[in-house]
């Protein structure tokens, strides 16, 4: 009698439906077109030219919820949430569209907003320098990593964040 | 060469940043892909599975060929997604494609989502090729999936590499306790 062994491991081996969907049946090889690829490339260089338009709206939306941060201390906690969320959708993209500078002050910012229990006017005037670094970088065109102003920019910033740590 | 011909899949876009989500359409409608559905975070991504697997008429595709998805959303963000699309008993289709996009792509973060089962991992900030290559080695290297009692998900292993180390796989095809099924 064969003792019955207890499966402990499943494999499955399907036939790959998604490649038949796209190559149909016995085609060996294919690709993505050239001429799609040269166009969604065209496609992404339009929109980049859009992405300081775009970045410039979402920095209004910073400066206005820093200001109600002064305005209406007692509801600092929703903004600084609302800060948190707006600087995450702003650091993702940025490299893509030749602005790293974006996605750098936009991550610190979203670290920075994220970061639990401070709220104290320091802190708000923090989230100005922040602003006011993205705005530098989008008013100036400041793409790439953008060589010495961008530096001084980091620079500025980074001596606030510091500045405020001491405090 | 012959062009891979898109135009009957559907891919299931979750994304919460209203730019990139109208940048990924974009770009994977010009790429030829026939219909792209998207939504703003994992729970509407689950709901409308849900109800394709329930009503396709009703949610206007007959099927989902790949999920690409953001890590970072909320309420429910790629991750939680991934564990009920490959877990949950509610999940209409555990194979489906699951493509992670994420601007975290520390080795920690890549690891986690491919023991959560991810097919393909997608870093931010990506360009046109990035994704094209994604979606491409989605629809040809389909590898099989392995169900243990720590893992359900695409083989983890793509290569084949000697080690000098000892193998620590005691079980392959064959083995007692392994049991193989085929589709």
């Amino acid at each position: 009698m064969v003792d019955k062994v207890k499966t402990v491991v499943r494999i499955y081996k399907f036939r790959n439906r998604l490649r038949e969907k796209c190559a149909g049946l016995g085609v060996e090889h294919a690709q993505i077109s050239e001429e799609a690829l040269a166009l969604a490339e065209a496609a992404l260089s339009e929109m980049a030219e859009d992405y300081p338009d775009w970045v410039s709206k979402e920095i209004d939306k910073l400066a206005e919820y820093q200001r109600r941060c002064i305005d209406t201390p007692e509801e600092r906690r929703d903004y600084f949430i609302k800060i948190g969320e707006t600087a995450h959708d702003m650091k993702g993209q940025g490299g893509t569209f030749g602005y790293p500078l974006i996605t750098a002050f936009a991550d610190s910012l979203y670290k920075f907003a994220d970061e639990k229990g401070q709220m104290s006017d320091h802190d708000v005037e923090l989230i100005k320098s922040h602003v006011d670094a993205m705005r530098a970088v989008i008013r100036g065109r400041v793409s790439g990593d953008g060589g010495e102003i961008g530096e001084q920019l980091k620079a500025t910033l980074e001596q606030a964040i510091a500045k405020k740590a001491k405090r | 060469m012959s062009d891979y011909d898109l135009e009957r899949l559907t891919v299931l876009l979750v994304e919460d940043s209203h730019f990139i989500r109208s940048l990924l359409t974009n770009s994977l409608k010009i790429l030829g892909v026939g219909k792209v559905v998207t939504v703003e975070h994992g729970g509407e991504a689950i709901d409308f599975l849900k109800l394709v697997h329930e009503d396709p008429m009703k949610a206007g595709v007959m099927g989902v060929d790949i999920i690409m998805s953001n890590w970072q959303m909320s309420p429910v963000d790629g991750m939680l997604l991934l564990r009920w699309v490959r877990r949950h008993k509610d999940s209409p289709d555990r194979f489906i494609p699951f493509i992670m996009i994420s601007a975290f792509s520390s080795k920690a973060r890549v690891h986690q989502a491919r023991d959560m089962g991810v097919s393909e991992f997608l870093t931010k900030p990506f360009t046109i090729k990035s994704v094209c290559d994604k979606v491409l080695l989605t629809i040809e290297s389909q590898r099989q999936f392995i169900h243990t009692g720590s893992y359900f998900g695409p083989d983890r292993r793509r290569q084949n590499i000697e080690t000098r180390q000892e193998d620590r796989r005691k079980l392959k095809e064959g083995s007692p306790g392994v049991e193989v099924v085929r589709g």
